[in-house]
């Protein structure tokens, strides 16, 4: 079990939610949906690869054979996804600092939900509420939401400039790549593994390192 | 479709799991159990079997064993209302407590978040990954009449919820584009630090020279594998 993959943190949060309000946070979805100019407090969080919100009727719980017994819930319920970088500490926090309103807004109509401020009660309802991951994917362990996005503009900035100085002599050649790299400096920056952000991941890790080395030696014995 | 930003798509999906136990007499272990189990198994990074998933950017499984009752404090306002209607009648004040749900199932939760549509991140999963998808999926309620590509997609319909909000933070670019960047980013980073204070010529020579070996332009190769957690 890792809600670690790399440096992304996967956090799965469910809540409870009236199902006679829940139409109320589908309007609020809808109209951040709609405009995403209202996600722009989410966007400054640049820690955030993907995050999701979706709302289960609590008559809608898949159900797929007459076998399976129906559920039979007071409540609907919020699930909400993310894929952070750091730790969880930090993500929780930067939301509390960074948007609270907008954090307020989204969990607004859920059964007993303390608001983001104070930090305290908001810290003790996510961790109430979040079920750890059982297995974590991420196609780039080493990069951070950041490195993605630097990444690409890196790269469209590297084809422009090879192209440009393709025929010239040394010297423009010299100015025009000091002038990249001028241009690129926010999005250059050496990646390397994660450092440790839960001892509970380092752990895993180490229990890994050493089977595989117990799986290396005993095949070295055969 | 909330599920969809720009050409990034989120897939959520909620599979119920068999009620009761497998094993004889001497070791029982739920089916849910199992299917944990399972999961803790698979290898990680890209040793997972979804490095092999084409387009997939981040996913990730769960078991959803139950939901919770919230017994911590909070200030929901009709609790709030509640307590102030109280002073007048007792049966106000148990109002304002929260009710107790259970599930009757456990379910397998997968969310994934890829590059493209549903139907084509789908038929590629089962093509890359059929028997590992087999082994995680095979104690799910109704599972077992899923035999092809097709009944696989219509399973995972089924069991697909649709997001209300998807926010997608970072690119939507294809899996190999990013990595492709990713690899660029990390190359020139060495190239430039490696390569200060030479002199014009030596310099566009060892430039050319890098281009050459990193290919900006190939997508294929030389490249960063997905999942990969070596530099």
């Amino acid at each position: 079990m890792s809600n670690i993959a790399g440096k992304a943190y996967a956090m799965n949060v469910i809540t409870p939610i009236r199902w006679y309000m829940a139409w109320i946070n589908r309007l609020i979805f809808l109209i951040a949906y709609r405009t995403p100019s209202t996600l722009r407090g989410l966007i400054t969080l640049s820690l955030i690869h993907y995050a999701r919100w979706v709302i289960i009727d609590r008559w809608k719980f898949p159900h797929l054979d007459p076998s399976q017994p129906k559920e039979d819930l007071h409540y609907s319920y919020m699930l909400f996804f993310s894929n952070f970088n750091g730790s969880w500490d930090q993500y929780v926090d930067s939301f509390t600092f960074a948007i609270p309103a907008g954090l307020d807004l989204f969990w607004k109509k859920n059964v007993r939900y303390p608001k983001s401020v104070p930090l305290t009660p908001f810290h003790d309802y996510i961790r109430h509420n979040q079920i750890d991951t059982d297995h974590y994917y991420n196609a780039y362990p080493l990069a951070s939401s950041n490195d993605v996005k630097s990444a690409k503009h890196l790269k469209k900035k590297l084809i422009a400039f090879e192209r440009a100085v393709r025929d010239a002599g040394p010297e423009e050649f010299l100015t025009k790549y000091h002038a990249l790299l001028v241009e690129v400096q926010y999005d250059l920056g050496d990646m390397q593994p994660a450092p440790i952000v839960s001892l509970a991941a380092q752990a895993v890790d180490a229990r890994r390192l050493l089977d595989a080395q117990r799986l290396l030696d005993a095949q070295g014995r055969r | 479709m909330a599920n969809i930003s720009g050409n990034a798509y989120a897939l959520t999906v909620l599979s119920p799991i068999k009620n009761g136990c497998i094993g004889d007499s001497s070791y029982q272990i739920s089916y849910a159990d199992e299917v944990q189990s399972r999961l803790h198994g698979l290898g990680v990074c890209e040793d997972s079997p979804l490095a092999k998933v084409p387009q997939t950017y981040l996913a990730r499984f769960f078991i959803l064993d139950d939901v919770f009752l919230e017994s911590t404090p909070g200030c929901d306002s009709f609790c709030n209302l509640w307590d102030i209607l109280s002073i007048f009648k007792e049966r106000f004040r148990l109002l304002a407590l929260p009710r107790e749900d259970h599930l009757k199932s456990r379910y397998l939760v997968f969310s994934s978040n890829f590059h493209g549509d549903l139907e084509s991140y789908l038929r590629g999963m089962w093509s890359a990954v059929s028997a590992d998808i087999k082994h995680i999926w095979e104690h799910c309620v109704a599972f077992d009449r899923v035999q092809d590509v097709e009944g696989f997609i219509a399973y995972i319909k089924r069991c697909q919820l649709t997001a209300n909000l998807f926010f997608n933070g970072s690119t939507d670019d294809p899996l190999e584009e990013q990595l492709k960047a990713l690899y660029l980013k990390q190359q020139f980073v060495k190239f430039a630090v490696s390569h200060q204070g030479l002199g014009a010529a030596e310099l566009q020579d060892a430039f050319r020279a890098f281009i050459g070996r990193v290919q900006p332009n190939q997508l294929a190769t030389p490249t960063w594998r997905p999942g990969q957690s070596i530099p």
